[in-house]
Parts: structure tokens; C-alpha cells; sequence
């Protein structure tokens, strides 16, 4: 049955939303939050953003998504699989499966694994400060998508297909949910240097509206201005753009007295005085010179420390749905010198994730941020052949591998320091309580209080939900 | 019932009603399901748990893995078995009964599922949960709601066949009204006589100006000038609003308002989407849509416009060769033609005639009366044709020699390919079978029938189009869906009188909007009506007129032209919107960018450029604030707004503030400032010309990056921005050693200096008074060379830390110094007596501010390194800034 999320002032007393929404009473008019489709009714504007309660109640607010794109290995980092050792240069006993390219021997990790926390799980060298929490996290080993190429990939694990233009998970959760914060954007992405690959398709809104899109921002500026558009005037100082805006407010008042106190008047007044608010609010929110040295520390040096610290201090002023993408193209995609590559991309990031972990829970907002790891796919068990343009020559990396891998969760109201499912002998492919990306989503869905077949949006004659007809919810992963 | 319902099981409509059956049911609340259990003759009620169960994990996966074969769909369901009703379900196939309820182990259906039996669905075994959701079904009996009971318990069983917009419109004459001075037009009629059934009045005309202000923002985009506002007001009489009528119609700038209009239907764009190494242009992506305003201005009727842009190599008319772009513009997909096809259809159906096509891909329509087979017919016929890139105008279909054979995709998966198909139009459009199209792919012979007089669905689907953006809600407010699951019309035989009007004058949209804009109805004020609050909160009856939000082309192209620098050209190549310099042209010239569309076309609602636009959203965020607050072209557009106030004729003395006031409104409103706002605009440019110091060094940016030279005499710093910034290094030009520069160069983890006039420098700024700490460690790691020698040089105070180092590393710190807001912190490192050979340098270094307030702050050269920053613009002077508070205003913003 259709079902549009609600917004949240209905179950919130009157008094309640104002003070959450730092606005005034005109805000109230926003009808359309409730009309199901896109009406061509002009009497409808209002602000998409405004908090909303889902289907049922959940822990999980916030959704930290640490996006690892290429692909990093799961047998180098959540998958330990002894038995390559065994087979290190001869063929696996068992046939390669089709992946991009041809893949030979078998390669075993050359990271060294060790058992973590009261679970005793088993992480890599790689994630060594990460491991620390290993009991806040639940390690889906079996995680599986459905072809190995980078583009349908990312697609399907932030869209929910490999193909067509579908809204992307943090869009859908802000549709559900608005945000608690109106002076942020409610979806930030994160990419230093640039895009990922498929671009900002990765988070877009699709056929919903636009508002809900993810803000993307370029971390390796560190100035306000160059991570969100128009957030800054240089040639008004605030306090003459505040009497600006007092003007601009008598000149709105006696329009709108004029016109019956128009709700849609209203909201574009109220409008004007979030965005005026939000300058300050976002320059203090990404300006990370003002958290205390030992928590600087924590994270450590670095762009992606910086954008991971950033990405806490932004669940906390209360933004929906943060996404952090390691960088631009595809940098964990280690066709060649895996090794290498891995161990400088974990050492960039490890530290960070681990600081995360910890700074979240100590501030009691584990619990209700739902922290995201993983790569649009694994990588192979078997070395990557030669590929003319491919590798170099190399045979040192490993090819894509859709068929089993690593994502974990953490925080959110998930059930931490369990393994969830496992690949076969090699890593090769999921075999045991299998979660298919639509599973993922459905699960994710539900720790946010969403029934994913309910959330849903009526588009192009459909009612179009983020796991189109399929998804199971994975209950064990939940506390 | 059961007679009648196998009675109406004829070829098209056992099906569909069957669905709409079970749609009928998964809408019931709970009471009436259990209301409908009851009902049933000789059957205890079952368990809404069960039926919950069955509703969640049974039926989905029937509909998704088993109809397409075994249902009354599937045409001669495979095995002589049905699974799309209960009955048929506890008949079984041939071989009798496939389930024994309660009874998994001993249930075909569940080793078939297991792949123990017969391996079903033979694409390949189902997930473990979903087989273990079946065992759980059958143990619990098989509990399955699908019965006719519904229609028992008094259910209209609703052909789609027959839905509304299936039948032809039919012009009825006005209705009768009580109060017969109103009406002027038919129209006034048919809306008067819905508002007296329902008690409402209609609400008293808007005043002229405001109705002359949404004229010309409903007909061209743009408002008319404070002249005409006046002229208008000073003479306003029918006869004068009939002249701007005809005058605006045929004025270039309709054919870019309503041209536009069209491109949000033809989901048009300049790029192809997201592409791996091609060209992501579509460079004469811009003819297409140069043809679709040119078709608007000369009045193309509609029939012919569709045709051409379905066939336009078909139609004999060269002229229409640009038309082509409708289809071939869409998203590439990476070219995956079944989803460019898709596209192409879902184009076609919903954009044109309103039919959700697209939704039958991978199953018969769940609601309309559209089969899997009328899908790929369509795809069949674009399956048949090749595409021909041409120089110069978008790639154009044409037919291939010879048609392919088409078969149905089984689930939308082209591997799976089922019952062949020809090349037809859509069932539910055919008069009995549909009859294959006789000619090449028959694309010419689909565009005809959706083009034809004889469809009910292009003229009605237009004609509301229309109606929407003239009166700020359609009559069908799903305006690409006029199906079972869209909404009725507010007011079925205004629309089909509309149609048929529209259709008897040669499909005309000028006459069609002329017949509308000179309604009483569109001539309402839009005041809100408290008696019509409560008894109408949508305005769905129109008692008034809506008010609307200027929408992105509207509202730039009103900011140029209140800042009187509107560049009027049309046509040619698109331009950038959002770069500077900022183009002047109207905005559907705008470059749009499908892939990574920019920020301004979203926060201002723009239609998404990847599937044909129902209708743009209306949002009002804060983004859309900011971008007025903040943003140059918006600040550019104040400063020139303000120039232009002071204009005068050469010699003559400057203006009073009063006048220069009065200009800035009458060119930003259109009108003159009443005496409060006279005053209130005088107080504001009076006041506030002191300057803000501290705002300005707290906008300042914390780094910069250059080269320079340390004055041991002076103790002072010489420093001038490297020129050139890539892939995070900041240097004297593009190569390096650069011919001025040298090796001098900074990135973000240390550096190399040029020779001794080229020292490198990270510039810091304070932001505030407070007391700052340096911390840090500097490393020349080469083996070679002589070292390096870093500074710390304060404007204040000179130099506060030196540090040689060579071959190795030695901590630079600096214990707290006073400081002040705006002081300047030079991070230098130099070569050693002019040798500057191997001497590469890391350098890690924190600031850390402690404010007089106690606050700390601290800053790390590892954050990260900008590049260059957006020019600063110039502060803006008080009158721009009085500019800007009218351009951002709410009357400007508004449409009455």
C-alpha cells in the first residue's frame, strides 16, 4: 500500500516543532508534505526538509556512509581466508569465477590478521585502529551484487539499480525522515579532488524532488566558501546583511497583510532567515579548528581524518545522511600492487574510522548514527592475469569480485561484534545467509524505521520504493 | 458472480480485472478484509495475520517469478497451470493438486521451488528466506485472500477499458449556471457551476496590473514594464486586455516561455549523461530546441508537431529534420539500447498521451489496461529503426530495411525472451485487435495514431498541460497520468469540451491559451477566500486564481532584466548559466548539463532532465535564500539594479535619494514606493556606511600560498601568490622548473623554494585577537644539498622562530605570542646561501589560537590546500544593496 512519510509535526505538539525548527508559525502551512505526488498546485510550497516521523520507532537518526570506492578486498581487511596460503601461485581447486577480467593463482593476503575485542574477530593489520571497535560492528562477510563493473555496482549499492535513474539512499532517507537541522543541507556527500566515478548520479535524487539530492562537497578545500555554494558574502558584512534582511521583512509583511497572510508567502519569508542562519551555522560546522586538539589527534592528520571528523560534527548538529567517498575515481580499485595501494589507503583512513567509532559512542551518538563501511564490490582471492591497459603487467592486484564481500555496520541499533554470513573457502563468493544489496537496503531502511515495501513514491504511474520488488530484511544484524 | 466474472474474461479483460481486483482488496482497511472474509459462503474468515503474510511474501513473488508463465496473462498459461487465482492455485495443473496445506513436505509447489521436483522458476532458484516464506505459507494451511468475494462484498469491479480517459471527449454544452452575469466565456460555465453546487462564489477580478503582470509572465516569462503597467492601468478595458492578449501571443518571447514548457516534457538536455571516455555533448542538441520555440511561435498544431517529432523523416518536410532531437536527446545509458528504448517509450506514452507504458517492461500493467505485449510492440518499432548521426542538428531516427522481430521480454530481461510480437498501437487505444503497422518499423503510422483525432488521450493530456500552467493546477492534477492510478478530473467535461474545442480548431495552443486567458476564471484575483478555506483547502474548484512562484527561467530572466541588461537574442548554441561571466540571455538558452546538473537548476526546481517532468516541484529552502543573499550573479544584477537607478540625462544634476528610490522601484516592481516605503528605503541607505573590519578578516582565508623574499634589515616579508595552482601544488606556472619561479613550489605537506629572491610562504591570517602556539616539525630529508631554513615572520612583530635544517628534522615552535584579528603569519622556507639544489621540505605544522574569550582553535597545514578562491567581488555599496532587498522581495518572487 502507498505510504508517504508523515510529517513529523503531527506527532509532535505545536510548541515541540517550532522549537525544533527555529521558525516562525507560518512554516506551518506545508500542506504538501502530505500530497503523495508532485501536484501542479502552486498553493503547495513549502520546505521538503522538515522533520518527519517514520513507520515505526528506531535508534538509528544519522547514517554515516564511509564509502571505500573501487572496491577494497575483503580478504585483505574483514575476510580472512588461511587456505589461499595453501594454494599461493597454483590454481584453486575450485574453478575462478567469471569476474572483469581473467584472473589466475590463487594470492594470499600479505596482511596479517588478528582476533579483536570480547567477539575475538578476526581484521587485518589494515584496519588495526578500526578493529578496536570490532565489537560495535556486525561483519557481513556475504554481502553480493550482481555484475563486476564499477558503474552498475556503485549504482545498485547507492541507488538500488544498476541502470536507471533511481533516487539514492540518502535521498530516500531524507524524504522519509526531512532533517533535524534546517540551517545544513540534510544529504552531504564528501569527495576530495572530485567526483567518484558516476559522478553525482552516486547521490542523486532521482524522481524525487531535488531538494533531496546530496549536497556534494570537494574536501580538499578547507575554506567555507569553496565547500558550499553561496554560503558566504564578501562583499556584505553580516551585520549589514541582517539589515538587509529587516527591510526585506517589513517589505514581505506588508505584501503578505495585503494577501491574507498567504502560507506560501510565509514560507519563502521563513526561508530567507534559514539560509540567513545557516551561514553561520555551516562555517562553524565544517571548521574543524574549533574541535580540541586531543580530538584532532584522534582522527589524525589528513584529508580523510579531516572529512571523517567533519562527517561527526555534522550527525551532531543533527544532518541526516553524510556521505564520505575516499576520493576521486576509483582508488581502492587495486588491479595492481595491491598491497601497496592498500596498506597507503587504510593508513589514510584507519585511524579516522577507529577515532570515529569511539568519539561517536563517547558522545552517546553511537547509538543513534548508523555507520556504513564498505565498496561497491570485493576483490578476487585469485591474482589478476596481465591485461594489456589493465595492470600494467603486473601480477600483484586482484580483479572486481560482485560475487561475496565485506560491508560492515556499526551503531544505529545494530547488533555489534558479530560476523554475519561467509564467503566460500577462497572469498570468492558468499555461500552462507547471503545479503544481496537489496537486503542491505531493506536492512538499513528498517534501522531508520522504515518498512522498505512502505516507503514509497509515486512517480511516472508507480509507486517506486528504493528495493523496487525485492529485499529482505536481515533481523539478525539488529539489536 | 463467479459466472459473471467468467463472463467478462475476454481476451483483454479477465486479467485486468483480476488485478484491479486484487488491487481493490489490498486497498480495503482491515475491517472490511475481515468484513469480505465473513462473506464467504462455506469459509471461515481468515486470519488477517495470514493474509498479511500472503499480501508481504507470497503474492510479490508469484507476480514477480510466476505469473509471466503460469496466469491467465501468460495467454496459454505453461503446464495447463494458473497461480493468479486461489482457485486455480488449489486446482493444481493437470497432474492434480500442487499443494497440501499444511503439509510442505508433501507439496509439489515446495520441491519444485527447492529444485528437488521440477525446478520452478526455471531463471533460477528462488533465495532460501522467500522458499522458507512458501513452507511457512503452506504449514499455515495456504491461507490466500484471492477470492471474488471481494466483488461479493459490493466492489465495483472496475474495467480499465472503460476508465474516463479512455473514451473519447465529448463536447457537451455549458451548463446551466443561476448566476448568468458571471460567466464570458463557456469555460466561466463549466467552473461556475461546480463552485455554485458546492456554495462558493467566484471571487471579484484581479486589479489591472496585477492581471497585465500575469499575463505577461504567463504568455513570455518575463514582466512588463513600469510604462505598460501604467498605460494599461490608466486605460483598462476589455478591448485593451484582448490587444496585450493577441499582442504577447504573438511576441517572440512566447514561443521561449511555452517552448520551455515542452522541454520539460522532452526531458531535454545538452549532455548524454554519464559516458565513459566519448564526448558527453550533444553539441546541436540546441536546434531541436530552437525548433521547438520556433514551432510555438508559429502556432504548429499540435498534431503535426508531435508527428514531426516522432517521424520527422517521414513527414516531407525538411524544415522538421531538428525535431528529431525529441527522441535521440534522451539519456544514453552508457548506450544500453534497452534502456535508450525504454526511455524513448516511456517518452512517448507518458509525456504524450499520459499512459504509464513504461510500467508493463516486466509484467502487464497492475493497474491500466496495457499488457506486457503493447510495451515491446513499441519497442519492437524502435527496435526497427537505426539511428543517423547528422552534422548538423541531433541524430535522427530512421527505419532500418529491414524490421526486427520483436518478442516479448519475460520480466524485462532480454535473455528471456517470450511470445513474439508485431508492431501495433496500444490495445487499449484499437478499436477490438490491434492491427500491425503495415509500413518500415511503422513508427510514421505510431506517431499518426497518437497524433490522431480519434485518440482520447494526446488532446486531453495537452489541453491540461496548458490549463496547469495557466491556472497553477490541472484539471487532472497527474498530469502524465491519465490512468487508473492518476486523479480524476476536477472537472471532466470542462476538459473534454476543451479538447474538442482545441482539436476543431487545427489543434491550435495559441488559440487554446487565447480561449483560457480571457476567462473570468483566469481574470480572478488570487486573494485567499476564508469561505473557501474550509470547503475547498485545495482551490481545486478555482472560487480564485493561484498564486504561483516565479520558476527558475522566470526568475533569472526578471533579475536581468530589472538590472536592464537582458540580452533578448534567441536561438544558437546554449550557454553557461552559472559560470562567470554570467551569460545575459534568457535562461532556456541555458547549457544543461544532465549528468552533474548544477546546484542553481535543483535549489530552483528545475524539471529533472532524465524523464519526461509531470510538473516541476515548488520548493522554498534556504538554498534558494542564499543564492539571492549570496551569490555573484545575484549581487552582480543589485550593483547594476543600482547603477542604472541613478542614470540620468547628461548635465543634469544627481538625483535626490527620493527619486532614485522611485526608480529602483519602478524597475525592479514596476511601480512607484508608497510614502513608508519611501522612508523606510531613505532610513536604510542613510545608515550603515561604517565599515566592518572584523567581519572582513573573519571572511578572510586562513592560507595562502606564494613566493617572496625575508628581509633580515626590515625583518619584514615580501610576499606575492603563486600564480598557478594543480593537483594540489601550488607553483610559478604550468611546468616546473617555471622560468621565473624556478623549483619554487608548496603543496600540502611541505615544499621545495627557488633560489634566494624565491623563498616559498604559507601566508596565515588571524581571524581574531587571542594568544597563537606553533607547533611543528620540519624535515629536509634529501641526503644531498646544504638544508633549508624555515622562518616564522609576524606583521607585528617580526620574526618570531628561525630553523636551519639539513639532512634531517628539528621541531619549529613557537610558545604563545600575542597576536591581533587580521595579523599576518609568514611560514617561510628559503634556500641556503642561494643553493636550492635537492631541497625538498616537509613541513607539519599547527596553529593554535587561544581567543581572549578563552575559546581555542587550531589549525594543521595537513587539513588540506586550496586552490585559487573565486574572485572576491567588490563590497556593495548601500543602494546595491537596497537593490537587492527589492529583487529579493516576495512581490518580485510572486506571481498574483
Amino acid at each position: 500500500m502507498p505510504h508517504n512519510p508523515r510529517p513529523e509535526h503531527l506527532a509532535l505538539t505545536r510548541r515541540e516543532l517550532l522549537h525544533r525548527c527555529g521558525m516562525g508559525f507560518g512554516a506551518l502551512g506545508l500542506s504538501s508534505l502530505l500530497a503523495p505526488e508532485l501536484s501542479a498546485n502552486a498553493a503547495e510550497i513549502s520546505n521538503p526538509l522538515l522533520p518527519k516521523v517514520a513507520h515505526f520507532p528506531a535508534k538509528a537518526k544519522h547514517v554515516i556512509h564511509l564509502f571505500m570506492n573501487g572496491g577494497p578486498s575483503h580478504i585483505d581487511t574483514f575476510d580472512p581466508k588461511p587456505l589461499l596460503n595453501k594454494y599461493a601461485g597454483k590454481a584453486l581447486p575450485t574453478e575462478n569465477l567469471r569476474t572483469e577480467r581473467p584472473t589466475g593463482a590463487a594470492l594470499p593476503s600479505p596482511f596479517k590478521f588478528k582476533k579483536y575485542g570480547q567477539s575475538g574477530i578476526e581484521v587485518s593489520e589494515l584496519f588495526a585502529k578500526t578493529a578496536e571497535s570490532i565489537d560495535d560492528i556486525a561483519v557481513i562477510r556475504s554481502t553480493y551484487a550482481d555484475v563486476p563493473n564499477h558503474e552498475p555496482s556503485l549504482m545498485l549499492m547507492n541507488c538500488g539499480d544498476a541502470r536507471q535513474i533511481r533516487p539514492s539512499l540518502g535521498s530516500w532517507v531524507c524524504y522519509g525522515l526531512g532533517s533535524q537541522n534546517q540551517n545544513l543541507p540534510a544529504f552531504v556527500a564528501m569527495c576530495p579532488s572530485g567526483y567518484p566515478i558516476q559522478e553525482t548520479q552516486n547521490w542523486q535524487s532521482g524522481f524525487l524532488p531535488g531538494a533531496y539530492e546530496g549536497a556534494y562537497l570537494d574536501t580538499q578545500h578547507t575554506a567555507i566558501e569553496r565547500l558550499i555554494e553561496n554560503i558566504r558574502n564578501d562583499a556584505i558584512p553580516i551585520p549589514r546583511q541582517r539589515e538587509q534582511l529587516d527591510l526585506l521583512a517589513k517589505l514581505n509583511l506588508r505584501h503578505q497583510q495585503a494577501r491574507h497572510d498567504d502560507a506560501a508567502l510565509e514560507s519563502r519569508i521563513q526561508s530567507f532567515e534559514l539560509g540567513f542562519r545557516m551561514q553561520t551555522e555551516a562555517a562553524e560546522a565544517f571548521d574543524v579548528s574549533r574541535e580540541p586538539q586531543h580530538i584532532r589527534d584522534m582522527y589524525g592528520p589528513g584529508t580523510q581524518a579531516r572529512q571523517i571528523l567533519i562527517a561527526r560534527r555534522l550527525v551532531e548538529r543533527g544532518v541526516r545522511f553524510v556521505q564520505v567517498w575516499h576520493g576521486e575515481g576509483q582508488p581502492w580499485d587495486s588491479h595492481d600492487d595491491l598491497e601497496v595501494i592498500h596498506r597507503k589507503l587504510a593508513n589514510e583512513c584507519d585511524q579516522a574510522i577507529g577515532a570515529l567509532l569511539v568519539d561517536l559512542k563517547q558522545r552517546g551518538l553511537l547509538d543513534e548514527t548508523l555507520v556504513i563501511w564498505g565498496g561497491e564490490f570485493g576483490r578476487t582471492p585469485s591474482v589478476e592475469l596481465p591485461k594489456e591497459g589493465a595492470n600494467a603487467g603486473k601480477i600483484n592486484g586482484r580483479d572486481h569480485n560482485h560475487y561475496g564481500f565485506t560491508t560492515w555496520l556499526a551503531g544505529g541499533g545494530v547488533k555489534g561484534g558479530q560476523v554475519h554470513g561467509a564467503t566460500d573457502d577462497f572469498g570468492f563468493k558468499a555461500v552462507e545467509d547471503r545479503v544481496h544489496i537489496h537486503d542491505l537496503h531493506a536492512t538499513i531502511l528498517h534501522l531508520l524505521g522504515f518498512d522498505h515495501e512502505r516507503l514509497t513514491y509515486r512517480h511516472a504511474g508507480r509507486d517506486f520504493r528504493l528495493t523496487d520488488v525485492h529485499g529482505q530484511v536481515v533481523k539478525s544484524l539488529i539489536a | 458472480m463467479r459466472d459473471a466474472l467468467r463472463r467478462s474474461s475476454s481476451r483483454h479483460s479477465g486479467k485486468f480485472t483480476a488485478t484491479v481486483l486484487a488491487f481493490t482488496l489490498l486497498s480495503l482497511s482491515l475491517p472490511s478484509l475481515l468484513a469480505i472474509g465473513s462473506a464467504r459462503a462455506n469459509e471461515t474468515p481468515l486470519d488477517p495475520a495470514a493474509v498479511e503474510f500472503f499480501e508481504t511474501r507470497i503474492r510479490p513473488v508469484l507476480a514477480e517469478h510466476c505469473y509471466s508463465c503460469h496466469s491467465a496473462a501468460a495467454g496459454s498459461p505453461k503446464g495447463d497451470f494458473r497461480l493468479d487465482s486461489a482457485e486455480h492455485f488449489r486446482r493444481g495443473g493437470p497432474a492434480g493438486p500442487v499443494i497440501e496445506p499444511g503439509n510442505p513436505a508433501d507439496s509439489t509447489l515446495i520441491s519444485a521451488l527447492k529444485y528437488e521436483s521440477y525446478e520452478m522458476p526455471p531463471s533460477g532458484k528462488l533465495p532460501d528466506n522467500v522458499i522458507a516464506d512458501f513452507e511457512q505459507w503452506v504449514a499455515m494451511g495456504a491461507p490466500d485472500p484471492r477470492t471474488e468475494p471481494a466483488a461479493n462484498a459490493g466492489t465495483a469491479t472496475v474495467d480499465p477499458r472503460n476508465l474516463w480517459s479512455l473514451q473519447k471527449p465529448v463536447k457537451v454544452s455549458a451548463p446551466a449556471v443561476s448566476d448568468r452575469a458571471w460567466p464570458r466565456t463557456v469555460i466561466d460555465s463549466f467552473i461556475l457551476a461546480r463552485l455554485e453546487a458546492a456554495n462558493l462564489k467566484p471571487s471579484a477580478p484581479a486589479d489591472p496590473t496585477t492581471l497585465l503582470r500575469r499575463l505577461h509572465y504567463d504568455l513570455t516569462g518575463l514582466p512588463p514594464t513600469a510604462a505598460e503597467l501604467e498605460q494599461f492601468a490608466a486605460h483598462a478595458s476589455d478591448a485593451e486586455y484582448e490587444q496585450a492578449v493577441d499582442r504577447l501571443l504573438a511576441s517572440p518571447q512566447f514561443g521561449e516561455r511555452w517552448g520551455r514548457y515542452w522541454l520539460d516534457v522532452a526531458r531535454y538536455a545538452d549532455t548524454k549523461g554519464y559516458v565513459f571516455q566519448e564526448d558527453r555533448n550533444y553539441p546541436t542538441a540546441y536546434k531541436y530546441r530552437d525548433w521547438v520555440i520556433a514551432a510555438f511561435n508559429g502556432d504548429m498544431p499540435f498534431d503535426k508537431f508531435v508527428v514531426n517529432q516522432i517521424a520527422a523523416d517521414q513527414t516531407g518536410d525538411p524544415s522538421a529534420s531538428a525535431a528529431s532531437g525529441f527522441l535521440t536527446l534522451g539519456r544514453r545509458f552508457l548506450n544500453a539500447q534497452q534502456e535508450i528504448n525504454d526511455d524513448r517509450i516511456d517518452l512517448m506514452t507518458r509525456g504524450l498521451m499520459g499512459l504509464t507504458v513504461a510500467c508493463a517492461r516486466c509484467h502487464d500493467h497492475k493497474y491500466d489496461a496495457i499488457p506486457t505485449a503493447d510495451y515491446y510492440s513499441l519497442y519492437g518499432i524502435l527496435a526497427s529503426c537505426t539511428e543517423t548521426p547528422r552534422e548538423d542538428g541531433p541524430a535522427m531516427l530512421a527505419d532500418s530495411p529491414t524490421p526486427a522481430t520483436q518478442h516479448v521480454f519475460l520480466r524485462g530481461s532480454a535473455g528471456s525472451p517470450g511470445p513474439e510480437v508485431t508492431r501495433h498501437f496500444l490495445t487499449c487505444l484499437s478499436e477490438g485487435e490491434p492491427q500491425p503497422f503495415q509500413t518500415g518499423s511503422g513508427r510514421l503510422e505510431l506517431a499518426q495514431a497518437i497524433a490522431h483525432r480519434d485518440n482520447p488521450l494526446t488532446a486531453r493530456v495537452w489541453v491540461n498541460r496548458v490549463w496547469g500552467k495557466l491556472l497553477g493546477r490541472g484539471i487532472v492534477t497527474t498530469p502524465s497520468d491519465f490512468g487508473v492510478r492518476g486523479e480524476p478530473p476536477t472537472h471532466p467535461e470542462l476538459l473534454d469540451w476543451l479538447a474538442v474545442a482545441f482539436m476543431d480548431e487545427q489543434w491550435s495552443t495559441k488559440r487554446l491559451i487565447r480561449r483560457i486567458v480571457l476567462s473570468n476564471v483566469y481574470r480572478q484575483s488570487s486573494a485567499p477566500r476564508d469561505d473557501c478555506h474550509e470547503a475547498d483547502p485545495t482551490n481545486a474548484l478555482l472560487a480564485h486564481m493561484n498564486r504561483r512562484r516565479l520558476d527558475l527561467e522566470a526568475l533569472r530572466d526578471s533579475l536581468l532584466l530589472a538590472a536592464g541588461r537582458l540580452d533578448m537574442t534567441m536561438g544558437g548554441p546554449s550557454v553557461q548559466l552559472t559560470t562567470a561571466p554570467f551569460a545575459n540571455r534568457r535562461a532556456v538558452y541555458g547549457f544543461i548539463e544532465r549528468q552533474n546538473l548544477p546546484a542553481f537548476f535543483r535549489t530552483f526546481d528545475f524539471a529533472n532532465p532524465n524523464t519526461p517532468a509531470a510538473a516541476r516541484p515548488q520548493t522554498a529552502s534556504p538554498h534558494q535564500a542564499l543564492f539571492m543573499l549570496n551569490s555573484p550573479f545575484a549581487m552582480e544584477q543589485s550593483r547594476v539594479l543600482a547603477e542604472r537607478s541613478a542614470a540620468q540625462p547628461e548635465n543634469s544634476p544627481p538625483l535626490a535619494d527620493h527619486d532614485r528610490i522611485s526608480h529602483l522601484y519602478q524597475q525592479a516592481l514596476g511601480r512607484k514606493p508608497s510614502i513608508e516605503e519611501l522612508t523606510d528605503a531613505a532610513t536604510f541607505v542613510a545608515s550603515g556606511a561604517e565599515a566592518d573590519q572584523t567581519a572582513r578578516v573573519a571572511a578572510q582565508p586562513r592560507w595562502q600560498f606564494g613566493w617572496g623574499a625575508y628581509d633580515p634589515l626590515s625583518d619584514r616579508v615580501e610576499f606575492n601568490e603563486f600564480p598557478h595552482f594543480a593537483d594540489g601544488i601550488w607553483k610559478g606556472g604550468e611546468a616546473i622548473p617555471d622560468a621565473q619561479l624556478g623549483w619554487a613550489l608548496l603543496n600540502i605537506q611541505g615544499g621545495h623554494p627557488g633560489d634566494a629572491a624565491h623563498a616559498v610562504i604559507r601566508r596565515f591570517t588571524v581571524p581574531a585577537a587571542g594568544t597563537l602556539h606553533i607547533e611543528g616539525e620540519l624535515q629536509h630529508p634529501a641526503a644531498e644539498g646544504n638544508g633549508v631554513v624555515a622562518r616564522a615572520v609576524s606583521t607585528a612583530r617580526g620574526r618570531v622562530g628561525e630553523w636551519p635544517v639539513a639532512h634531517g628534522a628539528s621541531p619549529t615552535t613557537v610558545e604563545g605570542i600575542p597576536v591581533s584579528a587580521g595579523e599576518v603569519i609568514d611560514l617561510i622556507v628559503d634556500s641556503v646561501g642561494g643553493d636550492h639544489t635537492s631541497d625538498t621540505f616537509l613541513w607539519k605544522t599547527t596553529l593554535r589560537l587561544t581567543r581572549d574569550n578563552g575559546a581555542v582553535e587550531s589549525w594543521n597545514t595537513l587539513d588540506g590546500i586550496d586552490g585559487p578562491r573565486p574572485a572576491t567581488s567588490p563590497p556593495l555599496d548601500r543602494w546595491s544593496q537596497l537593490a537587492q532587498v527589492l529583487l529579493m522581495c516576495n512581490e518580485f518572487a510572486f506571481v498574483d
